[in-house]
């Protein structure tokens, strides 16, 4: 066919240019002809797409960029295309700047991807506008084998598959601890204890803080903040998250605690904190399993211990912050059941297993993955893992960023003194209930 | 003109049309549009409603603050930036040793990438950065934190950037304006016996000023729609000092996905520019002719 069509269109321009040229005039074009060729052009590009309209194309957009781990979800990728003939699955990358931006807008113009990565606080903004699927009924047999599906629930229906889970535990300097007359590995078990942990490390020299406490970062300070909160028994929301219940007795107390905690510490952005941590100059701070990438990387002779976050009392759990990496398909996708396929592959536990190994993390969202022997006896992983058990993540509501941000300036406004916790509190509780009633 | 030369004329016009009409006059309009809307970017319900979006913004504390933070960014560079720039064209201007040299170096920041120069920024106003160290060491007390995470030194640390990276830039437009000053006026002051200063407040100065009426406007323009410092170095924090309007714009537009509130934000943040600009020919040309 690819023949045919080039013959006629040489046919059909040859006598022409063979006119011009014996008269030496000026070519003009022929409309018609030009057209005629254009349809031909079409005809021509369509016919070489036959053999790819039979190939069914899955794109994934992800965040996995790092040289490091890249290379095993490419691997992923191409065991579940040999497993599934005639699939092909292409990888986008995406990064944490500006991944989120992207997504809304693939999605808003219809050209999402048909898997997608998302954030575990990310997943009600495209879940309650009706651009992922619906994976109740395709998840029901599953949901046992995996942790923490609240961030992709919405009502009765799930619209997300748990992948790589992430927590924070409390990181604690061994020698420092020393200094200040405690044992090496001493966990102070409750709020008191860990004050006076604190102070006296902070005794211990200018340049020698007890806290390692985050400043004004966006995104980030709440995440700091919520594991005091929700320790102490405070909430953000009502249990059936139509009002805003953070001017409560109790998030005004964990408010107050984390300000002496503050005190006594440095505060600093996330990064710095860890830089001072790894410099051996912060007694205690809450922060993930990339720290510990980090301090393997960087430190690896840092005498430090990972322990529980200290709870408020003897009757108090201790809580910790979970966030978390989830696997959502489009709803306009035309392959959405090869979509869910891909996306039970990436999650089974051997692929878990094999992407955790690689990247170092210790909470793989798959419980057979999580007591795989190979997590087992590994120094700190069991910290990660037992904190992972008492851990929650934010509500999962459609108007999450207001409420985030509303949450952050009350912790500012505390934090720089402008307001008493109380009044930062009250005020946000004001500005997200007003949100609410939108 | 013959009909064939108008044809080819527009046919080479065409591109720049086409790259003006759909990438600035179409979101231009389309964004005038938006802001009558309640339009968020996943939700596919539009409605229309007037100007609420506009009636919002005034009494909505963050884009008081943001327009406020503008401003002070704007009154707080300008003279100085000018000032700065006119002054090392004057002295760049003089027959020196190594004036090239120099007159490239002061250009330079203005030809960095602003991230870059941002976080250069970032790790020197931070704890133990250089310039945090040496205001501690002269006794200025800097914020234990480093100055862009106190509410009361954030502002002032970018602004101090921004006029150390213009400066530069400006430099070089004063001096080409310069050089375009006859040198027979200086000579006629010169036997007129005019001082120094007298050659430059009565020649230089008036001869400089289209060149000073450029500067200020498009220095203005520029400081309004400050953004990139500020995304990198403090995303508008701590406790929004340094929120600026087009800051304003990208959090509601780019985070809450609010486009009909970002695209009215950004019509007044427009206005406000405009007619600033249009203040700025007034008072300046007046002057001038006068």
């Amino acid at each position: 066919m690819h023949t045919g069509i080039y013959l006629f269109a040489i046919r059909l321009f040859k006598k022409k240019f063979e006119v011009d040229l014996r008269r030496r005039a000026v070519y003009r074009p022929d409309m018609k002809k030009i057209l005629i060729l254009a349809v031909l052009i079409v005809l021509f590009v369509s016919s070489c797409g036959t053999k790819q309209d039979k190939e069914i194309v899955i794109t994934w957009w992800h965040f996995w960029t790092d040289t490091g781990i890249k290379p095993v979800v490419q691997e992923i990728v191409s065991d579940f295309e040999t497993s599934h003939p005639g699939v092909r699955v292409e990888l986008v990358d995406l990064t944490w700047a500006d991944g989120h931006d992207k997504i809304a807008i693939a999605f808003s113009s219809g050209t999402g991807p048909d898997v997608v990565e998302l954030g575990s606080d990310w997943i009600p903004e495209f879940s309650t506008t009706g651009h992922l699927l619906d994976l109740t009924s395709r998840t029901d047999a599953l949901r046992s084998e995996y942790l923490m599906w609240e961030p992709g629930q919405i009502g009765d229906s799930y619209y997300a598959f748990p992948w790589i889970l992430g927590t924070r535990v409390l990181f604690s300097n061994n020698e420092l601890l020393t200094s200040a007359g405690y044992s090496p590995e001493y966990y102070p078990g409750y709020w008191n204890e860990w004050l006076t942990a604190c102070q006296r490390v902070d005794a211990l020299g200018d340049d020698i803080y007890g806290f390692g406490s985050n400043s004004a970062e966006r995104h980030r300070l709440y995440k700091k903040f919520l594991p005091f909160l929700w320790s102490n028994g405070g909430r953000i929301l009502s249990n059936a998250g139509t009002r805003c219940v953070l001017d409560s007795d109790k998030a005004v107390e964990a408010l107050e605690f984390y300000l002496k905690l503050s005190e006594t510490g440095l505060i600093d952005t996330q990064r710095r904190l860890e830089d001072a941590f790894l410099e051996g100059k912060i007694g205690f701070i809450i922060s993930g399993d990339w720290l510990l990438k980090r301090i393997e990387k960087e430190r690896p002779a840092l005498a430090f211990s990972t322990q529980l976050i200290p709870a408020p009392d003897t009757l108090a759990q201790s809580i910790s912050f979970a966030g978390g990496e989830y696997l959502c398909v489009n709803s306009k996708s035309k392959h959405f059941d090869m979509a869910f396929e891909l996306i039970k592959h990436i999650c089974s536990p051997e692929n878990q297993l094999k992407f955790c190994k690689q990247n170092r993390t210790p909470t793989p969202a798959s419980l057979i993955a999580a007591s795989h022997e190979s997590f087992a006896g590994q120094l700190h992983y069991d910290t990660f893992f037992a904190q992972l058990q008492t851990s929650k993540m934010p509500p999962a509501h459609p108007k999450w960023v207001y409420i985030e941000a509303a949450l952050e300036k009350a912790i500012e406004k505390a934090l720089y003194k402008t307001e008493t916790p109380r009044q930062a509190l009250k005020t946000a509780t004001q500005i997200i209930n007003e949100q609410l009633l939108k | 003109m013959t009909s064939d030369g108008r044809y080819k004329g527009w046919a080479l016009f065409l591109p720049w049309i086409l790259t003006f009409g759909i990438f600035w006059l179409f979101p231009l309009i389309y964004s005038f549009f938006l802001s009558l809307t309640d339009y968020r970017l996943l939700d596919p319900t539009v409605d229309w409603i007037g100007f609420a979006n506009y009636a919002r913004l005034f009494s909505d504390p963050d884009f008081i603050t943001s327009l406020e933070n503008s401003f002070i960014f704007v009154i707080g560079t300008i003279p100085f930036t000018t000032v700065i720039a006119l002054g090392l064209a004057l002295l760049l201007n003089e027959k020196l040793k190594g004036r090239t040299f120099f007159r490239a170096a002061y250009f330079m920041p203005s030809i960095t990438s602003m991230v870059v120069i941002a976080l250069i920024f970032s790790n020197l106003y931070a704890r133990g950065g250089y310039l945090h160290f040496l205001a501690d060491m002269i006794g200025l007390h800097p914020p234990v934190s480093g100055f862009l995470l106190s509410e009361k030194t954030a502002l002032a640390s970018i602004m101090a950037m921004d006029i150390w990276m213009a400066s530069g830039y400006y430099m070089l437009i004063f001096l080409g304006g310069l050089q375009t000053i006859p040198d027979e006026l200086y000579e006629s002051a010169t036997l007129a016996g005019a001082s120094r200063w007298q050659k430059f407040r009565f020649v230089t100065l008036p001869m400089l000023k289209p060149v000073l009426l450029f500067i200020i406007v498009i220095n203005s323009i520029k400081s309004f729609q400050v953004f990139v410092e500020v995304f990198v170095m403090t995303k508008g924090g701590p406790l929004n000092a340094t929120f600026t309007g087009v800051y304003f714009v990208y959090e509601t537009g780019l985070k809450n996905f609010d486009f009909g509130y970002a695209s009215a934000a950004a019509y007044v943040l427009f206005a406000i520019i405009g007619i600033v600009s249009i203040l700025q020919f007034k008072f300046l040309k007046t002057e001038w002719k006068a």
